[in-house]
């Protein structure tokens, strides 16, 4: 399989903290590549690692089949996390100065600016000073700045927080867009649904050490069809006491259900108890999964720098 | 390379089209011309309140001299192009008066000074004095005057006494005068010339190097600090590493800055040289001293610069960036402290150490040279190496500091953090 990435065992220490445990995982080219996790597991500190902006004590990284370090950056595209641009220079200049330090040429760089703008309905502003942009245009202009210079892998850092609906849906379409062009993009977030919809390959880590990977596909296979939906009279109160019933996780309306043995048996239960709405066999959800792995104690690990 | 000089092309267009820039380089010269001009207005404004004094004279004779000179004074003495410069002195007898009395009549604000003079002071007994008492003893001119005076009169009072004639002993007194020249030259015809000193070249363009490098290298270093706390706080920096390397930016950084300072040079310089053709003085005009002026602008850009990037890199506060801008302030400052004790001296121990190890090199090695007849070739050759060997180290150093601060958030390193980060094996 052609890699985009490759991580080998890769760590990365900050005094005794472990950031980054043993590592590896493989982005394949042209897909899009989610990274999850809780806040604070090491998505970011592994990010930057790819980028050689942090180096790792250990281990090896290749980004698109180079190992040497930087060699590829110009190649690659990244939205940090905070985002950074200049607020006293134009939009314009901004993105010029960005381009042109992946070594795209200034006429280049300024059609492309332009197309870009126009797209995402920045044309107007782009003689405006970056200050003078509202905080959802300015998450738009550096996200123009990480596509701008046409890179071959683009790195986006927590791509959704802070986004309303609207920009949401426009980034979303972008991305795919990209992978339409054949461009490789992953993506950190710790928002597991956003990583359900759009990854192609899914890399999970906690406290620096991956707990899964793979297609969708393939991680749900591994952890089988025990999960089913149900509506019911008298709520989750309902399910309590059947035999085979391992977890309840109360959506509200709906109740999700592990359930031991064969499905059926659950919905003959439940039907002698009570009076059943809905009753659907579903794959788990990522995050689902998850808890599962880690604990539920992980699911209310937040906050920390990731 | 090519993204160092990126780097340094918009930092330099950033600050250049910048208003501050503009405002800054039209401030400068407006500042100065206008503190010198304060300074001459300010100069002008003596208070003219009349400056009443009382006088206990035991002598008998000497109240008299000093009110007739006060008269003599206050009519022809106090008034410039017609109009008064100097506060009356108006002589009051206190011959009944005590001193508490009178005391309290200067804390009144009735009296400005009073004076008690001893009876011995003509013959100068031991111990005899004249005692000036005041509640303002930083006004001089009141007891200057009466101490001339005084001893006028009573330098009279002794030669008369000693039956001297007095015209004949001021005659015999009167000192040979000393004028300060230049070395001989012999000129073709075979005469030897005296030269009389140039004031202005002595004084005048050293100073006038230095100050202007210290203005030039002021104007753009310190901007880094801000410029490198500001990408740190606005988070571009990471934006920015992840293009180009931590050192790449750190040296498009300073080069900008160099830019900078060279483009002020460019217009204060050029400025000058325009006024000085204007004015027919070009001839006076020490162009090799502008070369070295260069040189050195270069060396204490970089040294300077990395320091100010360093610090900016290290802090995520300006807050902690103020407090370690401090010690760096002094550093940057000795030159200013002690320019005034090499133009005394340039060929002291004390100025030649100064100027042959850095920091200080860049601005006390470019005073000398500007002082005729300049150091040794040995002094300049040594100063230049180790200067710029200086520049080197510290253009190494904040790179390591710079490499490492540049994302780090957070608590300012210590010291002896700082110090670890530069041992830190490089990449």
């Amino acid at each position: 399989m052609d890699a985009a990435v490759r991580l080998t065992d890769v760590t990365k220490t900050y005094g005794a903290h472990r950031a980054v445990d043993a590592l590896s995982f493989t982005v394949p080219r042209g897909s899009i590549f989610g990274f999850i996790g809780p806040n604070g597991s090491g998505k970011t500190t592994t990010l930057r690692l790819i980028l050689h902006i942090l180096y790792p004590d250990s281990g090896g990284i290749e980004v698109l089949g180079r190992a040497g370090r930087r060699a590829a950056n110009d190649r690659v595209g990244y939205l940090p996390e905070e985002r950074g641009l200049y607020r006293k220079m134009t939009v314009r200049r901004v993105l010029a100065y960005y381009a042109g330090l992946k070594g795209m040429g200034a006429r280049d760089a300024r059609r492309e600016a332009a197309a870009w703008l126009e797209r995402l309905g920045l044309a107007a502003w782009a003689d405006r000073k970056v200050e003078a942009l509202s905080k959802g245009m300015q998450q738009k202009v550096q996200f123009i700045a990480t596509v701008l210079a046409r890179p071959e892998l683009v790195i986006l850092d927590e791509p959704f927080s802070g986004l309303d609906p609207v920009n949401l849906e426009v980034l979303r379409e972008v991305i795919l867009e990209l992978k339409r062009q054949g461009i490789t993009v992953v993506f950190s977030s710790h928002d597991m649904s956003k990583a359900e919809e759009l990854s192609d390959t899914i890399c999970m880590i906690y406290r620096g050490r991956k707990v899964l990977d793979g297609t969708l596909e393939q991680i749900q296979d591994r952890y089988g069809m025990d999960t089913v939906r149900v509506r019911a009279g008298g709520g989750a109160g309902a399910l309590e006491g059947i035999p085979g019933v391992q977890k309840v996780r109360d959506l509200g309306q709906v109740q999700e259900v592990r359930y031991g043995g064969d499905p059926q048996e659950l919905l003959k239960a439940l039907v002698a108890r009570t009076r059943v709405e809905r009753f659907e066999v579903a794959r788990p959800s990522l995050h689902d999964i998850f808890i599962r792995i880690a604990g539920p104690a992980a699911a209310e690990e937040g906050d920390g720098g990731a | 390379m090519r993204k160092v000089w990126r780097v340094a092309r918009t930092e330099y267009l950033n600050l250049v089209r910048s208003k501050a820039f503009l405002i800054g380089v039209f401030l400068m010269p407006v500042l100065m011309g206008g503190a010198i001009a304060l300074q001459a207005l300010v100069g002008d404004k003596v208070d003219l309140r009349d400056r009443r004094v009382a006088v206990l004279d035991r002598t008998g004779t000497l109240l008299a001299t000093l009110e007739e000179a006060a008269r003599f004074r206050n009519e022809h003495g106090i008034r410039k192009d017609g109009v008064q410069a100097a506060p009356r002195f108006v002589v009051e007898d206190a011959a009944d008066a005590d001193v508490a009395s009178l005391s309290d009549r200067v804390r009144g604000g009735d009296l400005f000074a009073y004076v008690v003079i001893d009876e011995g002071v003509i013959a100068g007994d031991e111990g005899a004095e004249i005692s000036y008492h005041t509640q303002t003893p930083t006004f001089r001119d009141l007891p200057e005057w009466i101490r001339i005076v005084l001893n006028g009169r009573i330098r009279q009072e002794r030669f008369r006494a000693a039956g001297l004639d007095e015209a004949l002993v001021e005659r015999l007194g009167r000192p040979a005068p000393l004028r300060q020249y230049g070395l001989a030259k012999v000129t073709s015809t075979g005469e030897v010339k005296k030269e009389k000193v140039d004031e202005f070249a002595v004084f005048g363009v050293p100073a006038i190097a230095m100050f202007l490098l210290f203005a030039l290298v002021m104007m753009a270093a310190p901007a880094l600090l801000n410029n490198v706390l500001e990408e740190k706080i606005q988070r571009i920096a990471e934006v920015l590493v992840a293009s180009v390397s931590p050192f790449e930016l750190f040296l498009g950084k300073l080069l900008g800055t160099v830019f900078v300072s060279w483009t002020l040079s460019l217009l204060y310089i050029g400025g000058g040289l325009f006024v000085a053709g204007h004015y027919g003085v070009l001839d006076r005009v020490p162009f090799p001293l502008l070369g070295w002026f260069l040189l050195f602008q270069l060396m204490a850009l970089l040294i300077f610069g990395s320091i100010f990037s360093a610090i900016g890199a290290a802090c995520s506060e300006l807050r902690d960036a103020q407090s370690m801008m401090t010690p760096a302030m002094l550093i940057v400052m000795f030159p200013i402290f002690v320019w005034f004790i090499v133009l005394r001296s340039p060929d002291s121990p004390f100025a030649v150490g100064a100027s042959l190890f850095p920091p200080a090199t860049p601005f006390l090695m470019l005073l000398r040279i500007a002082i005729p007849p300049g150091p040794a070739a040995w002094e300049i050759v040594v100063a230049v190496a180790a200067t710029a060997l200086f520049t080197v180290f510290c253009v190494w150093a904040a790179a390591k500091i710079f490499r490492i601060g540049i994302l780090m958030q957070g608590q300012p390193p210590s010291l002896r953090k700082l110090l670890r980060w530069v041992r830190a094996a490089s990449e």
